[in-house]
């Protein structure tokens, strides 16, 4: 679903994206795991169409995401770390936008509008604008948009943030159900619980290059761990052993 | 020390150290934009100083009638001054004292409340009347040496403009306080917003209606008792413009004049005390209800979404154009805009209708074609003005919101010519009925009339596509609101261009036009030559329309694909 071959990504004479490939295949929820300023949100946004990579190829549903834009675009669902909307639009009113930018007209919208307001426990708030939801129903009403569409795969920069323990549940359920229909996601994640729980596959990525990836029992063996929390095992990786010796101490 | 223990000027140094490093802060385009607003506010300064030199230099002559009319002049000067005062308190306040971001850490921080009071009231005394300080200080600096002033005139100006500042800021932020606590603050903002522009829109309407042109005709001037009356009717000795008229008068006789002087001051110390004590009281409650989240109060728009199902466009396109349209008249700091641009067109038309040209009998006829053409330029110039203000920014306001469209399947191209046929329709439609209607009140020959509805017509798709072009290549995604978009690198280039197209553009169609019009008058036939001349002449003018038009929206949509080049 999502395929991405060497892909580089420099700012002037800083490397953020370092020949990074990887796939995603139909079905699979695919964790990017990596420490603060690893490349992860950079990697997520030359996906999601947000920034041109200097070189290297991104496929999505076996489109060329740089010659073809618009049909990779069209099988694709994004969802940004923070949910800036149109603060002057309703929920509802917003949902209909998103799905006119991605061809979706007529009746059958509002049914499908209704549909995932339901799904994301939006539905009493279609009517209100914007600006006076919390950061999490936000949150929520990115993810309806990003699945309105029916895309074939999705990419995610930090789902759970400013999402409560009954949010960060549903997104889980969401998630997994969606994948269970094949749907590829792409995952980036801050928090190493979720990754476990939920993906799988993970690949870890600092300073801008992948330094591992498998299951997460194949993490473990990588790096010789016999934790059975995945943050051990995430530090080992990424040489943050000190850091885990201070938390322990502290 | 702590900094609950330090004064309220430590509360400060954020917006004094940001506003230093701001100034450190190179952007391109500073100095273009230093230089035009530099150039236009030291000529306005010089303009207002040579004035009012000149104006009080005159009255010299007048003996006591001269000295009387400065005594007013003064007490009128800051009566303006005192009901602008007052509005911009009002404002300023509601935004340093309940909208600020930083509000939440020194609320939550352990500092005192008089501190926070004290600091966030200098903050407004400031930012409300540096601009009328600005154009009160050349105003005195031209009555002072027009009087040869002594230095007391000088102290009497310091001492007298604090506390007339300190009055009506004080009263601006009560009035908020009293505000915030019965609507939320930003409600109470969109409420301040309309009556704001209805007070502009009064403004313009009532002095434009006045006729001041009358005053020109002898037989129209009232008898002398009538004009003193008029003249001193809104002057109250109750109003602290009259004390500071009075006390800066006394001052440029070489005396000191206590009583007022001790008004002005014993108020000002009497509202600020007034002002801490209330907001001790309730300006807790009233920043805690601004934070509340609430149901907004909006209008459906549901007609616009019917008119919008019968546009034959792609979905995309409609959706866009809907979303665009429901932003735009939800938010009122940006349809209110459009009573003052009514307001103005109105005061527009009006004065063709009162241009009686017919009084130059033998000329009517050639200075009425002549004004058709300065009515084009002047048109098309409020039509740039227009799209500065909202075209040029369109791209801009999707601001942080902008991943959504950019994520999509639409592109760029498809994105940028909604926002132009978007801002085409309403600014096509204004520009045709200004050059229109002020062509037949004018009573311009029907040939120059057909030619500058079509000159209007291209004209307006040149300088839309111009503003939509360049928004899109200079966009401000960050900036807080639309004002600061048009006031950028870009809206100050667009400004340039559309100036220098609208004088290459008439000067194009007035050649040939008046060549017409002076062989038709003259019944004289045009030789071939100069038909040729005169239709490539035309051919120029549509060919630099298009070329306006079409280069910068190519430019915009190249500029908005490059935008994923930028650093994350």
């Amino acid at each position: 679903m999502i395929a991405i071959h060497d892909l580089v990504k420099k700012y002037g004479p800083f490397t953020a994206v370092d020949g990074v490939s990887l796939d995603v295949s139909a079905g699979e929820i695919h964790g990017f795991l990596g420490p603060n300023g690893a490349g992860k949100t950079t990697t997520i946004r030359i996906v999601a169409g947000l920034l041109k990579p200097t070189s290297g190829r991104v496929m999505i549903d076996g489109h060329d995401l740089a010659q073809a834009p618009e049909a990779a675009k069209a099988s694709l669902g994004f969802i940004p770390d923070r949910p800036f909307l149109y603060e002057k639009l309703t929920a509802g009113e917003f949902l209909r936008f998103h799905g006119g930018l991605y061809g979706m007209d007529g009746n059958g919208i509002g049914r499908r509008v209704g549909e995932m307001l339901e799904l994301f426990e939006l539905t009493q708030w279609e009517g209100e604008l914007v600006e006076s939801f919390s950061h999490g129903m936000k949150q929520r009403l990115v993810m309806c948009a990003a699945f309105l569409h029916r895309p074939r795969a999705v990419v995610v920069d930090e789902p759970m943030v400013g999402l409560d323990p009954r949010g960060a549940r549903l997104i889980k359920q969401v998630f997994r159900a969606m994948s269970a229909q094949g749907v590829g996601i792409l995952m980036s994640t801050h928090t190493l619980e979720v990754a476990e729980e939920m993906c799988d596959r993970i690949s870890i990525i600092q300073k801008g290059r992948i330094i591992a990836r498998g299951t997460v029992e194949e993490l473990r063996a990588m790096a010789g761990s016999s934790d059975e929390q995945l943050t051990p095992v995430f530090l080992k990786l990424t040489g943050g052993g000190a850091l885990q010796e201070i938390d322990e101490l502290l | 020390m702590s900094s609950s223990e330090q004064g309220f000027p430590f509360l400060l140094r954020p917006a004094l150290h940001a506003a230093r490093n701001r100034a450190r802060q190179r952007e391109r385009g500073d100095l273009a934009r230093a230089a035009v607003f530099g150039s236009v506010g030291l000529g306005v300064a010089g303009a207002l100083f040579g004035v009012f030199f000149w104006l009080t230099w005159q009255l010299l002559g007048y003996a006591e009638l001269g000295d009387y009319l400065v005594r007013l002049g003064l007490s009128w000067l800051f009566l303006t001054f005192l009901s602008f005062l007052a509005f911009s308190g009002l404002v300023t306040s509601l935004s340093t004292f309940f909208l600020s971001e930083d509000l939440r850490l020194l609320v939550a921080a352990p500092v005192r409340a008089d501190r926070l009071f004290y600091s966030r009231f200098s903050r407004t005394v400031v930012q409300a009347s540096w601009m009328v300080v600005t154009f009160l200080l050349p105003v005195l600096l031209g009555v002072g040496l027009a009087r040869c002033a002594g230095a007391l005139y000088w102290a009497a100006a310091a001492l007298t403009v604090a506390p007339f500042v300190i009055i009506p800021v004080a009263l601006g932020c009560l009035m908020t306080l009293v505000l915030v606590n019965v609507f939320p603050a930003r409600r109470a903002r969109d409420v301040l917003m309309l009556m704001g522009v209805l007070f502009g829109v009064v403004l313009v309407l009532l002095l434009r209606f006045l006729q001041p042109e009358r005053l020109l005709r002898v037989e129209s001037l009232p008898d002398i008792t009538a004009f003193f009356a008029t003249l001193q009717s809104p002057v109250t000795p109750l109003l602290p413009s009259f004390w500071a008229g009075e006390v800066l008068f006394t001052a440029l006789q070489g005396g000191v004049d206590w009583l007022h002087a001790g008004a002005l001051w014993t108020t000002a110390v009497a509202l600020t005390v007034l002002a801490r004590a209330a907001f001790g009281r309730y300006y807790f409650t009233g920043w805690s209800k601004a934070q509340e989240a609430r149901k907004a109060r909006f209008t459906r728009l549901r007609a616009l979404e019917r008119l919008s199902a019968l546009l034959p466009v792609s979905p995309a396109a409609r959706h866009l154009l809907l979303k665009d349209l429901k932003v735009f008249l939800r938010d009122t700091t940006q349809w209110s805009q459009l009573l003052l641009l009514v307001a103005l067109m109105m005061v527009y038309l009006y004065n063709f209708r009162v241009l009686d040209l017919d009084r130059i009998p033998y000329m009517s006829g050639v200075v009425k074609n002549a004004y058709a053409f300065v009515n084009l330029a002047m048109g098309a110039f409020v039509l740039s003005a227009v799209a500065v203000r909202f075209v040029f920014p369109a791209v801009s306001a999707e601001g942080a919101a902008f991943w959504i469209v950019r994520s999509s399947p639409v592109s760029m191209k498809a994105f940028l010519w909604s926002k132009f046929w978007t801002g085409l329709f309403p600014v096509l439609g204004l520009a045709e009925a200004l050059t229109l209607l002020s062509n037949e009140f004018l009573g311009a020959d029907p040939a120059l009339k057909w030619l500058a509805g079509a000159a209007i017509f291209c004209m307006s798709f040149a300088l839309v596509g111009l503003a939509a072009g360049l928004g899109a290549q200079y966009p401000r995604f960050q900036a807080e609101n639309v004002t600061q978009v048009a006031g950028s690198y870009g809206g100050i280039a667009y400004m340039i261009l559309a100036v220098l197209f609208i004088l290459v553009e008439t000067a194009l169609l007035a050649w040939p036009a008046s060549l017409y019009m002076w062989h038709r008058f003259q019944a004289l036939p045009l030789s071939n030559a100069r038909m040729v001349m005169m239709v490539l002449s035309l051919a120029a003018a549509l060919a630099l329309s298009v070329v306006t038009f079409w280069l910068p929206m190519r430019r915009g949509v190249q500029a908005l694909e490059d935008l994923g080049g930028a650093p994350a």
